[in-house]
């Protein structure tokens, strides 16, 4: 899908005077040149993401995302009595492939940083999509422990309470989405995903990782509605209705090939953070050695929930060629084909 | 406290005192509204334990009052298209002569039902045959294991095993079954690579396939089952697991030890949902699976 000069007028609404303004001159430019400016400025989005180095899931991961607050300009003001969802990626219940979902050492080390300076409440919520029975996902993988221990609650969206919200996307002919109650008792909404590659979408990252905030009970196991629509248009929809806050991506140990289920461990050492997650997502694409204007949600996404063009996003912590690690791609997946940097 | 001695008690009068007014259950004491799948589940618990008849009476018309004209039991009266609590419905409604109409017209709604099926191309990356017949979660997307595996067991205990959509519907449940035993959500191969079975679907299949396969045909899946059973706390998987290996005569031993550690979950994760409880308390008292609490009934 590409970002028409159509959908960027539509979503004028949403954008800052600065962005509009950027908007305004590169549509200009597009109609008199024939040139897709407004790809090149991306509406004047302009962002920041964050990234750490980290070897281990025992070291100090909630020092280093506060850390990354700073940077990014997270104060405790901004986030002094909020109450925070941290959406992590819990896909199948495989202890023994501690790779397929994102760790539990990490999403406590995010709960520490945001209670450290001052969340009210914070709470860990997922609608797993494949299996039915998200307590037991909890007990193989581990969060049972981060779960009594440090008295998170947890909420299962699959079964929560639901309202109705208008689809502010419309990549997809979905005119409503039914969003988790527990959405309207929290004030931010962090992505927190696995670095993972995905063998429909190319990659699997903090914006793909918020299909899990779409009910089971409404959407199936698979969420089969969201696929039927399509997955990259599922993605957009879902981004833009939600409005999520902020994402902090696990790549201690992602996973490379056939993700997001059959892939291999990739010791990728570093997280990846930012309150853009079409921003967050392209970093964390380049991390992985993968462009991400060749995949399609994010290509699409440039410009109108976010930028992915390098000069777009401010870059703090360490460099991305510094991390850079490539995951390995697989060549018999149409999604994979094409898509290294 | 709960203990193996007084563990079914506990879960018959906690699932009573999810009641509301109108007769339905809710899924939880926070919830406002009585919903169509704990209700359900309740008056399945309730049968299984053979002596709350007024309960049964007055959730059953609750569920009445939700039914669509086409026959269908949605979750949700705004959302038509999830109608996968019809197949509950129709085993709560099993056996109750003030519903026949209700509960015919679920079953008719059922067997005109299938979800989106295609011949598979050649350089398709799924490796199970995406032309069988089975039954969707939601309305015009494919079917998958546990809804038709569920619209099985209930048309099946309805009497309608030898119609042919039930025949396809099992037809569809053995292709989905993994080489390495047990099912999954409903995807065996994707990209040549074999995916892993859950503990839940495999039960809930093989619910649906007794007496009508042959226990070699799926001897690796009870296998796989009884491999995890020991380990499993979580209530869904637990429930539906002795469930299913009892269907197979192979009921695990001490069943209100291990259902009494499951409920101790609830410090963690809070109160379990009715259909949690309800499936728990069935699984106790259902020796030799679910098809098993109906032959009690009047």
């Amino acid at each position: 899908m590409k970002v028409t000069i159509r959908n960027f007028i539509s979503t004028q609404n949403g954008l800052t005077r600065r962005q509009f303004l950027w908007g305004t001159l590169a549509g200009t430019s597009t109609l008199a040149l024939g040139l897709p400016m407004y790809r090149l400025y991306e509406n004047g989005f302009r962002c920041d993401t964050f990234i750490a180095r980290m070897k281990d899931y025992q070291l100090d991961i909630s020092g280093i995302v506060r850390s990354g607050f700073q940077e990014l300009g997270v104060s405790p003001a901004e986030i002094k009595g909020k109450r925070i969802l941290l959406k992590p990626n819990l896909v199948e219940p495989h202890s023994e492939k501690p790779h397929i979902n994102t760790h539990p050492l990490f999403v406590r080390g995010v709960a520490e940083a945001f209670l450290h300076l001052g969340a009210a409440k914070v709470y860990i919520a997922e609608g797993t999509g494949h299996c039915r029975d998200t307590i037991y996902i909890l007990e193989e993988s581990g969060f049972s422990e981060i779960i009594k221990e440090d008295r998170l609650p947890f909420v299962d969206i699959n079964y929560d309470e639901v309202f109705k919200k208008a689809n502010a996307g419309k990549y997809t002919k979905c005119s409503s989405f039914f969003l988790p109650g527990i959405l309207k008792e929290t004030d931010w909404i962090v992505s927190l995903p696995k670095l993972k590659t995905h063998h429909w979408s190319g990659v699997t990252l903090s914006m793909k990782n918020l299909f899990g905030l779409m009910p089971g009970s409404y959407y199936g196991w698979p969420k089969n509605v969201l696929h039927s629509m399509g997955i990259e248009q599922s993605i957009l929809d879902i981004n833009a209705t939600v409005k999520p806050h902020f994402a902090i991506v696990d790549g201690i140990i992602g996973m490379e090939g056939d993700g997001p289920i059959m892939g291999t461990p990739k010791a990728s050492h570093v997280i990846v953070m930012g309150r853009n997650l079409t921003a967050v997502d392209a970093t964390c694409a380049r991390v992985m050695g993968i462009d991400p204007h060749k995949i399609h949600y994010l290509s699409a996404a440039s410009g109108r929930l976010g930028p992915i063009s390098e000069r777009n996003i401010r870059q703090v912590g360490e460099t991305i060629k510094s991390v850079r690690i490539n995951f390995a791609l697989e060549e018999n997946m149409p999604a994979h084909r094409y898509i290294r940097i | 406290m709960i203990t193996a001695e007084n563990v079914t008690n506990y879960l018959e009068q906690t699932i009573l005192k999810r009641k509301a007014d109108n007769g339905g259950f809710l899924s939880s004491i926070a919830h406002k509204q009585p919903c169509p799948v704990a209700t359900s589940w309740a008056i399945l618990a309730c049968l299984a334990c053979g002596n709350k008849t007024e309960a049964i009476k007055i959730a059953r018309m609750y569920l009445s009052t939700l039914q669509r004209e086409d026959g269908r039991i949605c979750l949700d009266e705004n959302y038509t298209a999830a109608f996968w609590p019809t197949a509950l419905a129709i085993l709560a409604w099993q056996g109750a002569t003030d519903y026949k109409n209700q509960y015919n017209q679920a079953i008719q709604f059922l067997l005109k039902t299938t979800g989106i099926h295609y011949k598979k191309k050649a350089d398709s990356p799924l490796g199970h045959d995406t032309s069988i017949q089975g039954w969707p979660w939601i309305e015009k997307t494919h079917s998958w294991t546990e809804p038709t595996a569920l619209s099985i067991l209930a048309l099946k205990i309805a009497g309608c095993t030898e119609h042919a959509r039930v025949k396809e519907g099992l037809r569809m449940i053995m292709d989905r079954q993994l080489d390495r035993g047990g099912w999954n959500y409903g995807n065996i191969t994707i990209f040549g690579k074999e995916l892993f079975p859950i503990p839940d679907s495999t039960a809930i299949a093989i619910s649906a396939l007794v007496g009508s396969v042959s226990r070699a045909d799926i001897d690796k899946s009870i296998y796989y089952l009884k491999s995890q059973i020991d380990k499993i706390k979580a209530p869904f998987s637990l429930g539906w697991g002795i469930l299913g290996l009892s269907a197979w005569n192979e009921r695990p031993a001490n069943i209100e030890e291990k259902i009494t550690e499951s409920l101790a979950l609830q410090k963690k994760y809070g109160a379990f949902q009715t259909p949690l409880l309800s499936l728990l308390l069935i699984a106790c008292k259902a020796p030799n699976g679910l098809p098993g609490i109906f032959r009690t009934e009047s």
